[in-house]
């Protein structure tokens, strides 16, 4: 397919290489090092490791129950692994709770939409430049210039996004109302308003017909192009993922099937057995 | 034949045939109706940002207000009680999050419910322990409020307004006023309404769950301590003034337990309703009406609108 198809994940880490679009793809952003997840007696993570390399579109494939969500959670630290270790922008992380996590440069979107339903699209946007904010609320109370000049800044960089999501003609709409592919958008736009280092789509193109999917793969290739943004995202649908992710990890029962380009693990015996079933 | 001119003409003809009379009623069922307001203010503020029906809210108001008079008998200056007072609420709301909230957070809601009647348990006991159990006068000119009153003349008689009433009122406007601006234009304000929203969402962009509910359970506090010294004002401070916070139930009925809006409308509502329900139709029931009128209007609503007025429509998905 390509010359990166050939290279081991190490080999890339060695840095300086580039996507053939002409992309680079640098050193890692985030590492998953032996990581194991339980829940009582039940394992949802066992034992899996793969790193995320900056600039890149890494997907985490798999059946049904096989661990995709729970990893997106321990990136983003809703879940804290029993066993293993987290490395983000090279050190290990310390266990701490998600807003922090958020802090670091970690935006997300959720599988069920999250979105405020209460607020427009614009103040939906508006709080993910919630941590950008500097001046302190007594200032704002007062409505203190240079506070007020910050908020504009803010409302600059939000109407930016929401540009380049296209969702201008619905900037002032309450989202509750919106349809679906549309709140998946208003959802990415908030996610993005964030600058993240890391931004992890969790499931973003659920539930949305072909044309829709075809819309939300141009804007995750957009942003991925334009602003650098490294993105680890699930998905289900396989074409997508061939089209859009760089590197692919599959996960099957928790367990690690397979990591390498699409071109690799679509040829890779163990996930075909996962996906469509073992003959005997 | 009696019976129904005492239900459907009789009130009519009172009412306008004693004006001044009618004004008064509608005047003394607002002031009691802004104070219905504030503890369902209190209520509702907690609810939005954490889901959690608050039970202590109507001990609360009863813990600000004693503890202020308490610290007043030690010979603090007045002013100086009020800011320490509001301190030992935000103290109160930093425990709370820090003991009750943050262990629990996750537990059904029911839990967290359970949580706050041990809460009221904790702040009897240890209200009556510091402060004592005995009714205390509140503060009223220590602090500021006026004393004595209005009268003024309409319609052949006269509608007297007391300065304290109308102190309270301004005082609960400036409040909920004050509230609103916070929450509309300040980053934690809008953080706050985030997380009423959708916690998930709100820790994913940032946003510290734990910081939040300090904030919303110190502003319940301070709206407690304006409440407690209205209240106190108009009787005593005692442990008896927590089951004015009953009444607060059937105003969050009807004003939605997640609008604020609707607890001050509600609250009006209710003031208003029970007095002049009491004056000219109470009567007919031999009297005592306004200890249960309100519960049946919630009653109603229950039945026909159980979001209430403001509150957010139950949409069941099947």
């Amino acid at each position: 397919m390509n010359e990166m198809s050939s290279m081991t994940p190490e080999q890339l880490n060695a840095g300086g290489y580039s996507t053939p679009d002409g992309r680079p793809i640098g050193s890692p952003v985030m590492e998953m090092k032996n990581i194991t997840l339980k829940f009582g007696g039940v394992t949802a993570l066992s034992n899996i490791s793969f790193n995320i390399l900056e600039g890149e579109i890494r997907a985490i494939i798999g059946p049904n129950g096989a661990g995709k969500s729970s990893m997106l959670n321990v990136i983003n630290g809703f879940y804290h692994p029993q066993e293993g270790e987290v490395w983000f922008q090279g050190s290990p992380r310390p266990s701490m709770p998600p807003y922090e996590i958020a802090e670091q440069g970690i935006a997300r979107t959720f599988q069920n939409i999250a979105l405020f339903k209460g607020m427009s699209t614009l103040q939906n946007v508006m709080t993910g430049r919630q941590l950008k904010m500097k001046k302190n609320m007594f200032w704002q109370m007062l409505r203190y210039g240079p506070a007020i000049q910050e908020e504009v800044e803010h409302r600059r960089k939000a109407e930016e996004v929401i540009d380049f999501l296209e969702i201008q003609h619905i900037r002032h709409a309450p989202v509750g109302s919106l349809p679906y592919g549309l709140q998946k958008r208003v959802e990415l736009a908030r996610a993005l308003a964030m600058e993240p280092d890391l931004l992890l789509l969790d499931e973003p193109m659920a539930g949305m017909n072909v044309e829709e999917k075809e819309d939300m793969s141009r804007f995750i290739l957009d942003v991925n192009e334009q602003y650098g943004t490294t993105i680890a995202l699930i998905e289900h649908d396989m074409a997508v993922v061939m089209d859009i992710a760089d590197r692919v990890v599959v996960l099957d029962y928790g367990r690690m099937l397979a990591d390498g380009t699409p071109g690799e693990v679509q040829a890779d015996q163990a996930v075909i057995d996962a996906y469509l079933g073992v003959s005997s | 034949m009696e019976l129904l001119y005492g239900i459907f003409i009789d009130p009519w003809i009172q009412m306008v045939s004693l004006p001044d009379f009618f004004v008064q009623v509608l005047w003394e069922g607002f002031v009691s109706g802004v104070l219905y307001s504030l503890i369902a203010l209190g209520f509702v503020l907690i609810f939005k940002a954490s889901g959690v029906f608050n039970f202590a809210q109507g001990i609360m108001v009863v813990f600000a207000a004693l503890a202020m008079v308490g610290i007043y008998e030690l010979g603090v200056p007045g002013w100086l009680s009020v800011i320490i007072a509001l301190g030992i609420m935000y103290a109160l709301a930093f425990s709370v999050e820090r003991f009750v909230m943050r262990p629990l957070v996750g537990q059904d809601d029911i839990i967290l419910f359970m949580a706050t009647i041990g809460l009221t348990f904790i702040l009897i006991g240890g209200g009556q322990a510091i402060f004592g159990g005995e009714p205390k006068a509140m503060l009223t000119s220590e602090i500021g409020l006026p004393s004595g009153d209005y009268v003024w003349e309409m319609g052949g008689g006269i509608v007297i307004f007391q300065k304290l009433d109308i102190a309270a009122t301004v005082i609960a406007g400036a409040l909920i006023a004050g509230l609103a601006f916070f929450f509309s234009y300040t980053k934690i304000g809008r953080a706050l309404r985030a997380v009423a929203d959708d916690h998930q969402a709100a820790v994913s962009v940032g946003i510290g769950l734990n910081q939040i509910w300090v904030v919303v359970w110190f502003a319940a506090g301070i709206v407690a301590l304006v409440t407690g010294i209205m209240w106190g004002a108009k009787s005593d401070v005692s442990f008896a003034l927590q089951i004015v916070a009953l009444k607060a139930l059937p105003v969050l009925v009807l004003g939605g337990f997640t609008s604020i809006p609707g607890a001050i409308v509600g609250g009006l509502i209710i003031g208003i309703g029970e007095k002049v329900f009491e004056i000219y139709w109470g009567g007919l029931m031999g009297g005592g009406v306004e200890s249960w009128f309100a519960f049946i209007i919630a009653l109603i609503f229950l039945l026909f609108r159980p979001q209430g007025l403001f509150g957010d429509k139950i949409i069941e998905r099947v």
